[in-house]
């Protein structure tokens, strides 16, 4: 879980040459997948960034449908299936993403023809191997040969690979692998069936961490119905009982484990479990945990206890705890959901970030991506008042759904005196409570004494806006080249 | 023309503004006028705030000052601080001699020295202040700089007057007299002269720049001449508010203000400040002690636009200044009374204090200041955000001191208590924590319960300590990592400095 690896995205080249398992031979069920990705501009959110454009690898599965990373396919604006030798394309569409687990389920373009696809032959899905065991990891030549590598898997561990703070079962294998055009979205496989994608590559280490078999089950099984749910959480935040003194105050014997609960996500399973903030968590489905967090897997060993909620069991699932409250031990069952919407999304992968322009006023919705954008140096760069809110959205979630800012301000004649004022957090507009963007818009309509007020976090605490003109300047904006004027969720 | 300037080249770079100058050829008492004018040398301990135990730093520098009266010399508070030893030395003179600092201004950067024997001063000219040099004339800095021994004299042109920074304490900002004459290290604490007058304590340059030196000019040298008449240094006062500038027209059409380039609006009112409770955000200034406040919050004084707050410049504590505001588009009248407004010292550097800390069972508590935010660099938001809006939001109302968890030292005790590190320490078994002192008086307190808790702002477990154990880890962790004293609280009052 703390194993630092690097993306392929940073390290695709500069490995070796040749290794010394690798055979170029024919391969079923793979073939390319060329995308272009856009995302929206962080300082002006009515605009897509340039284009970047991703090779990768997907498998083709016994469906036709084919399997490949969640990295490879959010934020995009086109996607292609490439035959290893180039011949066929097709235009394809996204049916699944998991961007907590970085996979994603592709399907080539309606009614386009796509019959070639099911002649590279299917991979079917192998189920969990053992530490130790050896597998296949797939490359594509640039002229089309497949490129065989034979890798080792090491360690299992909990890794998160796209978005950030979700944590799933991985493999970790080892193996030497060589560069080669599209040396991204790997398929593993195990006797020529499915085990995993390669989500990155660490060269120095030749370490790879490949989605386990059990996640890509688990995804595939959601998939099945058209209506894709996720994966569950139990909606809590814990901190480990090492500390001798710390467990001492909280009555643990020495041959228990634990786990203390130190925050209780509001409308989450563990919240109607009637788990509570300094509950100590001692067995999940019947498995003790550990002061450091870990229960005893039978195939793996030891795992970090997440895996028993996110990577073992599906949404709507229940969950036995065993936990030590005021010295007494409880049996709580809890249904498993899918994750409470947050205050501050951590990402908006394929969603146009909302915004709203009044007078010049540009405001938008916080998101852990927006402070992201501040550089490497974000935790110390972003604006402090933003920053709090991301790590104690609890202090501002009161009648709010999403946090609304004051990202910038265009200079116009309707925002003389207001040049310098940005990322502030919006309170309130004419009277009226903003609790997200439409609450905004909302408020915004209804002007007070002929003027619009808007309530913000700090200096200078209220801006004005005089309507017509605000309208005037906005219809200027629009003739100057914005697109529109807002994007509401 | 040019042969002449050609042959007296090497003459010209002796004294090149001999040439050009008629009013600051040196007066005929020059040589008094030297003699008055003293070297200052200086030995210093600064504190260090990481190991706040520990002596700090040993060092020294040298500063210039002069004569102002009978055993009074004037000199820069950045001369002397963090001074343990100061030496005053005669032009012309072996002899050092000891000298105490009577009065400092760390707000405006001056001190007033006096020697512990006076006898061999007493023969000398006490330098008569002057006014503010006016722009574009000559001046002479004279002073014992680097690059020899021997007093040295520099001249330069007035080249600008306004309102600029002191960097001594980093947050004060007072009439400064930009001159092009170069200010170096050692010429701090000298006098700026012209016409035989003292028009100037030279105090700062600009590293960036070349030739510009900054003096302080006499009518800050003058308010604290004045302040320490009573024998005590009161520091400045300050109005208590943050304005907004009144550039929009909505805003000034939703404030009611006419449109006659007047009034700047109220953004916030310090909390226990001298507008509290009597103005309002929203409220707008229209004048000061009379004189109008236009939209950028300045006034006019001698013709010259300044910032409202310089109306206070010269005032002390207890003053009255009178203040003329719109409410609603309704005119007030206000008189208030100014006041010391220590809380916001949190920001400005301290000097000659010895860092106030708490040792226990291995954690080392610190009160946030200034001295302690540079030092550790703190990272957490949690932290930042408190010491940002100390004032803004009153945190000082609760927390006279923010007490910051700022070591954890390494024993068996504290092996697991990671993360903790640079936060704000809120309650110690229970009790919401005000002050260092009153931290000292819960931490070491007779009775405690099986286990001290301690919780930490923003992080979700308290520490926890057997009480049994606190006695044997002090002595234990203090002997091994040579922490020598276990506290020192100071003046329980932060505000009392």
């Amino acid at each position: 879980m703390k194993r630092p690896f690097l993306s392929l995205l940073s390290c695709t080249l500069g490995f070796l040459a040749t290794a010394p398992h690798s055979l170029a031979i024919d391969a079923k069920g793979l073939l390319r997948v060329n995308t272009t990705i856009q995302t929206y501009s962080i300082s002006q959110p009515w605009e897509l960034t340039p284009p970047k454009r991703r090779r990768g690898l997907g498998a083709v599965l016994e469906s036709g449908k084919i399997l490949t990373t969640a990295e490879m396919a959010a934020n995009s604006t086109y996607i292609e299936f490439e035959s290893a030798d180039g011949t066929h394309t097709v235009p394809a569409t996204v049916i699944a993403i998991d961007y907590e687990t970085n996979l994603a389920l592709l399907g080539p373009e309606e009614g386009a023809n796509a019959d070639w696809i099911l002649k590279l032959g299917t991979l079917k899905t192998n189920g969990p191997v053992g530490i130790g065991d050896e597998v296949d990891i797939w490359q594509l030549e640039d002229n089309g040969d497949a490129v065989r590598t034979v890798g080792t898997v090491r360690s299992v561990d909990l890794l998160s690979t796209f978005a950030s703070g979700h944590y799933f079962l991985s493999y970790e294998v080892k193996a030497s692998m060589q560069s080669a055009t599209s040396s991204y979205t790997l398929p593993i496989t195990l006797n020529g069936n499915l085990l995993g994608i390669l989500t990155s590559y660490n060269s120095k280490d030749q370490i790879s961490d490949v989605v386990a078999p059990e996640i890509v089950k688990i995804f595939l099984d959601d998939v099945k119905d058209g209506n894709y749910e996720g994966f569950p959480s139990l909606g809590i935040a814990t901190v480990l009982t090492e500390d001798s003194n710390f467990r001492k105050w909280l009555g643990l014997k020495d041959e228990q484990g634990g786990l203390y609960v130190s925050r209780v996500l509001p409308g989450s399973g563990a919240d109607e479990s009637g788990l509570k903030k300094g509950d100590v968590i001692l067995t999940v489905d019947g498995h003790p945990i550990d002061r450091r967090g870990y229960y005893k897997d039978e195939s793996y060993g030891r795992l970090f206890w997440s895996h028993l909620v996110r990577g073992s069991r599906k949404v709507g699932e229940r969950l036995s705890l065993v936990i030590l409250r005021e010295g007494k031990e409880q049996t709580l069952k809890a249904v498993l959901r899918r994750p409470p919407p947050k205050l501050i999304p951590s990402h908006m992968y394929d969603k146009a970030p909302p915004f709203l322009i009044k007078g010049g006023l540009v405001f938008q919705e916080l998101t852990r991506s927006y402070l992201e954008a501040f550089g490497k140096e974000w935790q110390s760069r972003a604006p402090l008042n933003l920053l709090d809110a991301l790590n104690n959205p609890e202090d501002y979630e009161e009648g709010r759904d999403r946090l609304v800012f004051l990202s910038r301000v265009i200079r116009t004649p309707a925002t003389i005196g207001y040049d310098r004022v940005a990322n502030l957090i919006v309170t309130e507009a004419n009277g009226q409570k903003v609790t997200d963007m439409n609450s905004l818009v909302t408020a915004l309509k209804d002007p007070k004494d002929g003027l619009h007020s808007i309530r913000i976090d700090d200096i200078p605490y209220v801006l004005y806006l005089d309507p017509q003109l605000s309208d005037s300047v906005d219809k200027t904006l629009l003739e100057r080249g914005l697109p529109s004027l807002q994007r509401l969720p | 023309m040019t042969r002449f300037l050609l042959l007296l080249g090497s003459i010209a770079l002796f004294h090149p503004l001999t040439l050009a100058q008629d009013a600051a050829t040196p007066p005929k008492n020059a040589d008094n006028i030297y003699k008055s004018v003293v070297r200052i040398e200086v030995a210093t301990q600064v504190a260090d705030y990481r190991t706040p135990w520990n002596s700090g730093r040993f060092g020294g520098g040298t500063g210039s000052g002069f004569l102002i009266g009978p055993n009074r010399f004037l000199t820069n508070a950045h001369v002397v601080s963090d001074a343990h030893r100061i030496l005053i030395t005669k032009r012309g003179s072996a002899q050092k001699h000891p000298a105490r600092v009577i009065h400092v201004a760390h707000d405006c950067d001056l001190a007033i020295l006096e020697v512990e024997d006076s006898v061999p001063f007493e023969k000398l000219e006490y330098l008569e202040l002057g006014g503010v040099p006016a722009l574009e004339s000559q001046v002479r800095v004279i002073g014992y700089p680097v690059g020899g021994d021997r007093i040295s004299v520099t001249r330069g042109v007035v080249s600008r007057i306004d309102f600029r920074p002191y960097s001594h304490s980093r947050v004060d900002s007072h009439l400064v007299v930009q001159i092009d004459a170069a200010i170096n290290p050692g010429n701090s604490g000298g006098p700026v002269l012209q016409d035989g007058k003292v028009v100037g304590v030279a105090f700062q340059g600009l590293r960036q720049a070349d030739n510009t030196g900054y003096m302080i000019p006499t009518p800050v040298i003058n308010r604290f001449l004045k302040d320490v008449g009573d024998g005590n240094y009161d520091k400045y006062v300050d109005l208590g508010i943050t304005e907004f500038p009144l550039f929009n027209p909505a805003m000034r059409k939703a404030l009611n203000v006419p449109e006659n380039g007047l009034g700047v609006m109220i953004a916030s009112v310090m909390p226990t400040g001298p507008c509290d409770g009597l103005m309002e955000p929203g409220d707008v200034l229209i004048s000061i002690d009379g004189s109008p406040i236009d939209n950028a919050g300045n006034i006019e004084v001698q013709s010259e636009k300044v910032v409202l707050h310089e109306a206070v410049e010269r005032k002390f504590a207890g003053d009255k200044v009178k203040l003329e505001f719109l409410r609603s588009g309704e005119k007030k009248d206000l008189t208030i009374t100014l006041k010391a407004f220590p809380h916001s010292r949190i920001y400005a550097v301290r000097y000659g204090e010895r860092p106030r800390f708490i040792f226990f069972a291995g954690l080392v508590f610190q009160p946030l200041d200034f001295n302690l935010y540079s030092a550790h660099q703190f990272k957490s938001p949690r932290v930042r955000k408190i010491f940002q809006n100390y004032v803004r939001d009153a945190i000082f109302k609760d927390r006279e001191d923010v007490v910051v968890l700022t070591r954890v030292e390494s024993d068996h005790l504290t092996s697991f208590i990671t993360g903790f590190n640079g936060t704000v320490l809120d309650e110690i078994n229970g009790t919401k924590v005000k002050n260092l002192q009153q931290a000292y008086d819960l931490l070491y307190a007779e009775n405690h319960p099986e286990f001290i808790t301690l919780k930490c702002n923003g992080i979700d477990r308290p520490i926890v300590i057997p009480s049994a154990e606190v006695e044997a880890a002090n002595k234990r962790i203090m002997q091994t990592n040579g922490i020598f004293r276990s506290y020192n609280l100071g003046d329980s009052h932060p505000a009392a400095k």
